[in-house]
């Protein structure tokens, strides 16, 4: 019979994989495993914060709100100049217009933005989406380092910085040790990505 | 109302009008349909019937407007803009970087390939060389955008005329490809990876290997989906010479893409105008243009399979390639405000679903002046009328499915 081989070459692929574990993981019990670039939720570090507003103005669906007011700060030697500085009064991301496109993280000077892979944080009322900013410092626990580069990559930006640094300070000494000083170890998290302890 | 084409009532020998009873009765005799013998006329009226906008049989908010005789489609208008959210206007209120984020969000099936358009018509305008890497690595990372949505389609459009089973099948492959994307990337769809002057981030490291054992994977499950329903005798009686769009229309409408060859109309941008480095893998065999000839909607669904083996191969040869690579930069740096000098250009990129054009009219500031989009489903979205005249309701289900299109590419 000719009609209905199809069918069963297909019903045969049925029964192959009927005998195979199942590939779904079941969500809420088993958590996903996501990479660490992952666009989760975005985190705040708020020392890190500037109040430079690029990030409320680079935004493409203008979902950060800033508010700051400038203290100043006692002259450091006596007869110096005032120094004033910038505080942050508030820092605003509002997760429901947010479009995930990662142009704050990219555009801070400061390293103030970080992603982290979190994803959880539904709501059932949408002014709740809208996270503050010890919300958004929270969230920095949750911020993974960054992964190893492949090694046709050119070395991160933190990592080539440092060890120009480090090049030039040992230049005047000694030229040749200070090339077999540099780091040569795979570029790892830079000490300032993790959460600080005394943070909480 | 016009007469249904090719059916005759039995016994007469001469063409009767089909009415009110719908095309599965153009078989039968007068006293089999219900009627008196005598074939006679029963007076009716065309019936509108609209699919969507919200349907299941359509995905998205696509309106159909059918003039039903019985079952019969005499006329069909289909009706777009539901989803219209002047994607164009917004592009000249936002820079280039911005740009970025909308366009990889029009065909959110093809999000990388979208994107890519953008950045390859802002370089064009600034004179701009992008690193070999970089290079590479966009089009790895297109051939697995295509991939992806090659697959999507391969799933839904068997679940669109009633076989649930395949896109199980489709959408384990999807998940293991998506894995690779979305570690390179941060994103499971909208990627916004693409930078003007290369990439946003090199590869991670141990991802190319990744890639390789996922390509690997999906090629050899591919088979699976094969076995599942190609075969199907059901599936074959649903869509074999069913909705032949003939090479004529193609040039009249625009038609592009996969839903063209299928016709066998043999153009693919990859080949004839190539970017990235298309012309390398032209040149050293990887990349060939599949084509079928049938031109209904089997082949049309045969030919995204296809596809999908030739940009598995193409990844592949990617991979071998960004892996030979010496060590470099994936980005060229930009100054902080990257203003596109006066001038024009159009930049066009095959994407899986067609041909998607970006028409960049600079005036020297940094957001564009115009950026025309030409999307590839609203092309393919306009031939339908001349496909769905004369078929019956239950194939437009079938026809519409094989045209392989997303609503918000249409809309824009």
């Amino acid at each position: 019979m000719s009609f209905g081989k199809g069918l069963l070459t297909g019903l045969k692929v049925t029964l192959r994989n009927l005998t195979r574990r199942s590939v779904t993981a079941h969500y809420p019990d088993a958590l996903p495993e996501l990479p660490p670039r992952s666009r989760g939720v975005i985190a705040l570090m708020e020392e890190n914060c500037t109040v430079c507003m690029l990030c409320a103005r680079e935004c493409p669906a203008w979902c950060i709100y800033i508010d700051s007011h400038k203290e100043t700060a006692p002259p450091a030697t006596p007869g110096g100049r005032e120094r004033s500085r910038n505080m942050l009064d508030q820092f605003d991301i509002d997760f429901s217009l947010c479009m995930y496109c990662s142009i704050c993280v990219e555009v801070c000077p400061f390293d103030a933005l970080y992603w982290s892979p979190e994803f959880e944080y539904a709501e059932t009322d949408i002014r709740n989406l809208t996270h503050d900013k010890s919300r958004l410092q929270e969230w920095m626990w949750t911020v993974p380092p960054p992964p190893a580069l492949d090694p046709g990559a050119l070395p991160p930006k933190e990592i080539a910085t440092a060890e120009k640094a480090a090049a030039r300070l040992a230049a005047p000494s000694d030229a040749t040790a200070a090339e077999t000083a540099a780091p040569k170890d795979p570029p790892t998290k830079p000490a300032h990505r993790a959460p600080r302890e005394d943070q909480p | 109302m016009s007469e249904p084409p090719n059916h005759e009532t039995a016994g007469s020998g001469k063409v009767q009008r089909i009415v009110g009873l719908g095309a599965g009765a153009a078989g039968f005799a007068g006293h089999e349909r219900g009627g008196t013998g005598s074939a006679s006329e029963i007076a009716t009226e065309d019936m509108i019937l609209n699919i969507g906008p919200q349907h299941p049989a359509t995905h998205g908010v696509l309106r159909l407007k059918l003039t039903l005789d019985g079952e019969r489609i005499v006329a069909c208008e289909p009706i777009v803009g539901y989803m219209h959210r002047g994607v164009e206007k917004l592009f000249e209120v936002r820079d280039y970087r911005q740009i970025i984020v909308l366009a990889n969000r029009h065909d959110w099936l093809s999000a990388f390939s979208s994107e890519l358009g953008v950045v390859l018509a802002v370089e064009r305008m600034l004179g701009m060389e992008v690193p070999v890497r970089a290079t590479w690595t966009r089009m790895l990372l297109a051939e697995l955008n295509r991939v992806l949505n090659h697959l999507m389609f391969l799933g839904s459009y068997p679940l669109e005329i009633g076989a649930i089973t395949p896109i199980f099948y489709a959408f384990r492959e999807r998940e293991t490809i998506q894995e690779v994307m979305e570690e390179i990337s941060g994103g499971r769809m909208h990627y916004m990876f693409n930078r003007v002057g290369g990439l946003k981030e090199d590869l991670p490291a141990g991802w190319l290997n990744r890639v390789a054992a996922a390509v690997t994977a999906v090629r050899s499950r591919l088979p699976q989906i094969e076995d599942l329903i190609f075969g199907n005798e059901i599936f074959q009686a649903r869509t074999r010479g069913v909705g032949v769009l003939s090479a004529e229309a193609i040039a009249q409408y625009g038609v592009s893409g996969p839903i063209a060859r299928a016709s066998g109309v043999d153009f693919d941008l990859r080949r004839d105008d190539p970017y990235l480095a298309y012309d390398e893998l032209t040149a050293s065999g990887a990349l060939t243009v599949s084509t079928r000839t049938a031109g209904d909607c089997y082949a049309r669904f045969g030919l995204l399979l296809d596809q999908v083996k030739v940009s598995l191969d193409l990844a592949e040869a990617c991979v071998d390639r960004i892996a030979a690579l010496p060590q470099g930069p994936i980005n060229v740096r930009l100054p902080k405000i990257l203003k596109a000098p006066e001038g024009h250009t159009y930049a066009w990129t095959e994407n899986p679903l067609g041909i998607n054009g970006y028409y960049l009219v600079s005036r020297g500031e940094k957001t564009p002046w115009r950026l025309k989009l030409r999307s590839a489903s609203f092309n393919n979205i306009a031939v339908l009328p001349t496909m769905l005249n004369g078929c019956v309701v239950a194939d437009m289900v079938a026809i519409l499915g094989s045209m392989f299109f997303v609503v918000g590419d249409v809309d824009k």
